[in-house]
């Protein structure tokens, strides 16, 4: 089966900036993969370009073999597109289940969702997330992580084929993390959803969980293999230490 | 049936108020300028409200869609005048200022609604004041003088129906107008739209990226809202008073009333318009003859205190307080 997504020779340049640069990479069905890379190695930037808030300079992003390049990005929504943002970006006078809800409404099931339903679909997702207790309250009175949370809740309710997650663990502690991995391994395996979770540091948890690590630097993949080698991968040790471990030794 | 009638009783308070001020128009001899007056406050904000409350865009050309729904009707009685299509040529003036307002806002909207916050206002003010140099530079509908059509209307209808049109039918029908709009914004709410709405009000890249089409559901609204304005002008600005001035018609000051009815009863909320539209039009009213000339100095700091008492609006303020108990569902 061809691959769920794949970026050909992605390049996207801010002025004299290369943000992204000759970055090919596949994404399979019901993947977990791990994005890592330091701070402005372009992690964002390849968010925003596979689900379209940039469009590439160069090269194509292809989704299910069909070029979605230049697709707005409402419609990448609508055939299976989901994203959580760096810093979550709530619908702040909305309660939590109308958040929820308004994924299930738009997403890829959009098409075939009343508002009734909707309701629904949220509240399971909802309550999957352990958000039922902040069901009612408004968006904007919820603590970081659980508007975090909530924006995890609110992909989910567009029952994405890809979801990606642009620093979903940032400010929670180990605990929490464990339970957010757990929890996303679960959805990704029943609803068949392919996430791609983005983090600053190659983080336990992540590692556990990734079938695959791609490494970002200055806006070129170094790296795109199983966990483990990965973090053994003298190129990764590098770009974090800034010297290579034969240098070291 | 239950369930039906749950999700729409919010509009039960609207339609009451409306049927309070009908009444005691009909009833309390002296009465009736003023009520209509207060119903055309109230229609105003219900029909801008959609636009200016549901996306959170600031419209400062507003009065220009009231003013081309003016012209629609204007132009087509002055047209349609002594083919005897009678009472018909009315509903066509309908239609044309559906026609001049509805096209109108969606070439405006096709093209300034990409920009936003400030750059949409300024946008739209450029737009009304445009529309109105364009009109009185090119002689276009009679340019700077203005189209009077008094006699036209009087050959339509006849004397008698004409000034019974125009001391009471208009405002019955500015009436329907403020109803229908109130209707359409709870109907919008329920539905897909409001909630496409309120996500692209509070956060419009993320909306995007939920699937919302958030260009096609901004012009939707900001149609709706023009569409309503457009009758508004064809009914109480043409049909009641049969003439139309360019100056007049495309005046910003229509506009900021507008938007200080909005936002005085609660931008978003379905009974915020005909609260503002009350408090407004009283108070107004009441200045003019306490404190007669001064009635500006006074009215605007007393704005000011109640947009700070209140910074959702006054029905914004109450939903905030009542809104989970059991009067909650009749506030919205
Ligand atoms: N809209 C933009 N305009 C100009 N430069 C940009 C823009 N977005 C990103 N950049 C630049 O592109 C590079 C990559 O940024 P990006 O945000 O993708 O990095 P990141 O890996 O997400 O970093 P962080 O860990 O800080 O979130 C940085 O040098 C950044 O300054
Ligand atoms: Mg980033």
């Amino acid at each position: 089966m061809a691959a769920l997504l794949r970026l050909e020779n992605v390049s996207k340049r801010f002025g004299g900036i290369v943000a992204l640069n000759q970055v090919n990479m596949e994404i399979q069905y019901g993947e977990f993969v791990g994005i890592v890379g330091p701070n402005g190695s372009g992690k964002t930037t390849l968010f925003n370009v596979i689900n379209g808030v940039y469009f590439p300079d160069e090269g194509r992003v292809l989704f299910e073999d069909r070029d979605i390049s230049r697709l707005p990005t409402h419609r990448r929504a609508s055939i299976g597109l989901g994203r959580t943002f760096q810093i979550p970006r709530p619908f702040a006078s909305a309660t939590v289940r109308e958040n929820v809800a308004v994924g299930a409404m738009f997403g890829s099931r959009g098409k075939e969702t009343n508002v009734n339903e909707s309701m629904l679909v949220a509240e399971s997702i909802i309550e999957r997330m352990g958000l039922s207790r902040h069901r009612d309250k408004k968006a904007e009175l919820l603590t970081p992580v659980e508007k975090k949370l909530m924006e995890i809740a609110r992909a989910l309710a567009m029952k994405p084929k890809l979801l990606l997650m642009d620093e979903a663990m940032a400010g929670m502690h180990p605990g929490e993390i464990d339970r957010l991995v757990e929890l996303l391994g679960g959805v990704a395996a029943e609803e068949e959803v392919a996430i791609v979770a983005m983090v600053e540091h190659v983080m336990r948890a992540v590692v556990g969980m990734a079938q695959k690590i791609i490494v970002l630097h200055q806006g070129e993949k170094i790296c795109d293999a199983p966990a483990q080698e990965a973090l053994n991968d003298p190129k990764v040790i590098e770009c974090y230490l800034g010297y290579t471990p034969e240098e070291a030794s | 049936m239950m369930r039906t009638l749950d999700k729409y009783a919010a509009i039960f308070p609207v339609l009451v108020v409306y049927a309070v001020l009908f009444l005691l128009g009909l009833n309390m001899s002296g009465m009736w300028q003023l009520m209509a007056t207060l119903l055309f406050y109230c229609a105003l904000g219900q029909a801008f409200n959609i636009f200016l409350g549901m996306t959170g865009y600031v419209d400062f050309g507003y009065v220009a869609f009231v003013g081309m729904g003016t012209y629609g009707m204007a132009v087509t009685i002055t047209s349609l005048a002594g083919t005897g299509l009678g009472g018909l040529t009315i509903i066509a003036g309908y239609i044309m200022a559906l026609a001049f307002s509805g096209l109108l806002s969606l070439a405006v909207g096709a093209v300034a609604l990409r920009l936003r916050g400030a750059y949409f206002a300024i946008a739209t003010i450029g737009v009304n004041e445009g529309l109105r140099f364009l009109i009185e530079g090119t002689n276009l509908w009679g340019g700077s003088g203005g189209i009077i059509f008094t006699r036209q209307l009087n050959d339509i209808l006849g004397k008698d129906a004409s000034s019974a049109l125009a001391t009471f039918w208009a405002d019955v029908l500015v009436l329907i107008i403020a109803v229908l709009a109130a209707i359409t914004t709870i109907v919008y709410m329920r539905s897909k739209i409001g909630y496409a709405l309120t996500a692209l009000r509070e956060d419009e890249d993320a909306a995007k990226v939920m699937g919302i089409n958030v260009t096609m559901f901004k012009i939707l609204a900001f149609m709706t809202s023009a569409c309503f304005a457009g009758l508004l002008g064809a009914t109480a600005w043409a049909l009641k008073t049969p003439y139309v001035f360019p100056p007049e018609v495309f005046e910003i000051h229509y506009t900021i009333e507008a938007i200080i009815i909005v936002m005085l009863g609660g931008a978003g909320t379905l009974l915020g318009p005909v609260a503002g539209g009350l408090i407004y039009g009283i108070g107004k009213y009441v200045l003019s003859i306490v404190l007669p000339g001064f009635q500006l100095l006074i009215f605007a700091p007393l704005i000011i205190i109640i947009i700070v008492a209140f910074p959702d609006g006054v029905v914004g303020g109450i939903r905030n307080k009542f809104g989970h108990t059991a009067l909650g569902r009749f506030i919205l």
